[in-house]
């Protein structure tokens, strides 16, 4: 694929971080190598000498000095090298992206970050980018700054529906825009805000749809482990023959929200543009926060983090089990719904509510709060 | 001060996140409130039940239940609230700004985030903005993609020279251009990469011309507390009677760069421009880093915080020391530099080449050392430069003493390699 179309402007003129790019040396380098070049703070002389944590089963894990010692110095802007590779293998497992061989992995702060330094990277405000109507509220966030020429597609119990997403593109090509459509967004699992799964085939024609008007697919996937049937449908990673996905992967909901890691999964050229962003921003993901997953999904190993993973479906299922009895108690009649197959939330239907309703003023009972759509 | 012309389209476009907005209204909720509005993972099931870690002098601090759920959830957009309010209290002992009550106090993943951040809210390609020549090179990154009109204002042993930055913006102001000028960027203690230390009253003539230009002082401070004669020079927020100054602070060099914790101190309409973007990027910083310093902190105390920068300004001073001695040794009467008085770099410069940079980019790491070239530096990256940068932060003294060596080898060798070339 010829990728330098897809990057904006703002992106090309990226310069790289000299010192960045310079610490790269420090892979390979000899022994006898003297080092002044990165203003690097000397980690004999940071406060922290030990850290233990102690996991849900009682397993108590005491970082290593060298580990601690990573974990509280800067690190490689794509993300702390044990890491990304554990990563790697998993992604591998997990997809066997057909690609694979000339794929790589960053890691970012919060899969949210890689999501708006990817939209940094591809849009000018010329450009069109296909989102799903409705679509995850702080996504819109990101692009009511860069102001690009939304492509919004009406959704179904699928998500976005094939033959909208056709006539939407073909009108934006023909509207005389000097932009291209560049990407389509979508949230292919347990959607946020709706909850609704993409099957298999409907994945298939939408990548068919992105190689038709030749899109970088956003797949972002916080999910994809959240899901009550043990059925996991095909990522757009998995089927990406082209090399035109860029997948967002997240431990938020799976490990922490709060340690804010993520990773982008996707060819060399556009997770580039990435990187030198968060050169020239956070410098790299948080340190300490890779070491502790990396050395917990260690612990754990292929297996535990199986274990984990169905346990906290689990848990998931009765709430949201809980959730739908709550409803049918007291929303029948006022409220529709569609029971989520898996994720965290459930979209509701007013249908006697016709106009756009100001969330603050949305009171169902004196007790409850919901994200009104408007 | 009008604060809406500094702010720039694309910032004046961003939407507020509505999950974070609506999040705010946990922090004086009613118990009986019902909240279903945010995204948040169940902290029951995050795999982390306690942590434990032991300080340097062997204090152990074991976070309390609520305190670890608190690190592992997400948080508030601009900080977490408890390490803010303690922060705020350290930046009022230590500045006594003068508009403290206009002020606010936001977090950020480290302090470069919170400049970059900065530099989307304020700068439009028309804008101008008042750079130090030569510059710290991650910040002409920044400035690389927004590719803003850039005033670049030679410096002497004191950083910023005043008469050039008077008639640099003059030439701006009747250039032409669509935009104005719109904030000044400087490192006034132990500047990277020059290693100098702007005094009172060259600040104090730098804030005077910033007021008639009305200009925004981005004061990046990471080296304040690494002063070695205990010195503490007025910054610029302590001067700030307009409300003129955001000032960026750093925990990187003073108590862990791996955590990326920073913060940015100023007024609150520049502030809310920062705080959008994160929500819209990273959502918040991230919150076990900001609750670890939070308690290590708390567990200092005042006097604890002292003795550490008093330890580790020791430290950095002697390692100073050991490099200028590694510098006298082996390159007197081939390098000249200025002794820094605190930070933890020194600008050298080669008295027989034009410029350093292929030499050590090049040739650098076969001779066993790497600095980094001058030009990175440069705000015209073009012009060649003899300078260099060289960090004594992470190094032996005997590493220093075998690494000038090899500078010196590496040095004579590229002389006499031009002067077959020419």
């Amino acid at each position: 694929m010829d990728y330098s179309k897809f990057i904006s402007k703002l992106s090309s003129r990226r310069k790289p971080s000299c010192i960045s790019e310079l610490r790269r040396a420090l892979d390979n380098c000899s022994p006898s190598l003297v080092w002044l070049a990165s203003g690097m703070p000397n980690p004999e002389k940071f406060p922290f000498r030990e850290m233990t944590v102690t996991l849900e089963g009682g397993k108590k894990l005491t970082l290593s000095k060298e580990t601690l010692s990573a974990g509280l110095q800067y690190g490689p802007s794509h993300g702390y090298l044990p890491f990304r590779n554990q990563l790697k293998r998993m992604v591998e497992q997990w997809h066997a992206p057909p690609r694979w061989a000339e794929s790589d992995l960053i890691v970012t702060v919060g899969n949210q970050d890689g999501i708006s330094k990817a939209l940094d990277m591809l849009l000018d405000p010329e450009d069109f980018i296909v989102v799903p109507d409705p679509c995850y509220s702080d996504f819109l966030c990101m692009l009511s700054s860069l102001a690009p020429q939304i492509v919004a597609v009406s959704v179904d119990d699928q998500g976005m529906r094939p033959d909208i997403l056709q006539s939407a593109l073909e009108k934006a090509i023909s509207s005389g825009s000097t932009g291209i459509p560049k990407a389509l967004y979508l949230v292919p699992n347990s959607c946020n805000p709706t909850g609704t799964n993409m099957g298999e085939e409907r994945r298939q024609e939408i990548y068919a749809i992105a190689q038709q008007y030749d899109l970088i697919i956003l797949e972002d996937d916080p999910y994809c482990f959240l899901q009550f049937n043990d059925k996991y449908l095909p990522s757009f990673l998995s089927m990406d023959v082209d090399g035109r996905v860029l997948r967002f992967d997240s431990f938020s909901k799976v490990v922490s929200s709060g340690l804010r890691i993520g990773f982008v999964t996707g060819p060399p050229p556009l997770l580039q543009g990435i990187t030198l962003h968060m050169q020239a921003s956070c410098i790299c993901p948080p340190m300490l926060s890779q070491v502790l997953i990396h050395e917990l999904l260690t612990s754990w190993g292929d297996e535990g983090f199986k274990k984990h993973i169905s346990d906290i479906c689990q848990f998931y299922k009765e709430q949201r089990d809980a959730m739908i009895q709550a409803l049918k108690t007291h929303l029948t009649g006022i409220c529709e719904w569609i029971v989520p197959e898996g994720g965290i939330f459930v979209w509701l239907k007013n249908p006697h509510v016709m106009q756009p309703c100001n969330p603050w003023n949305y009171v169902l009972q004196h007790f409850i709060r919901a994200v009104a759509a408007s």
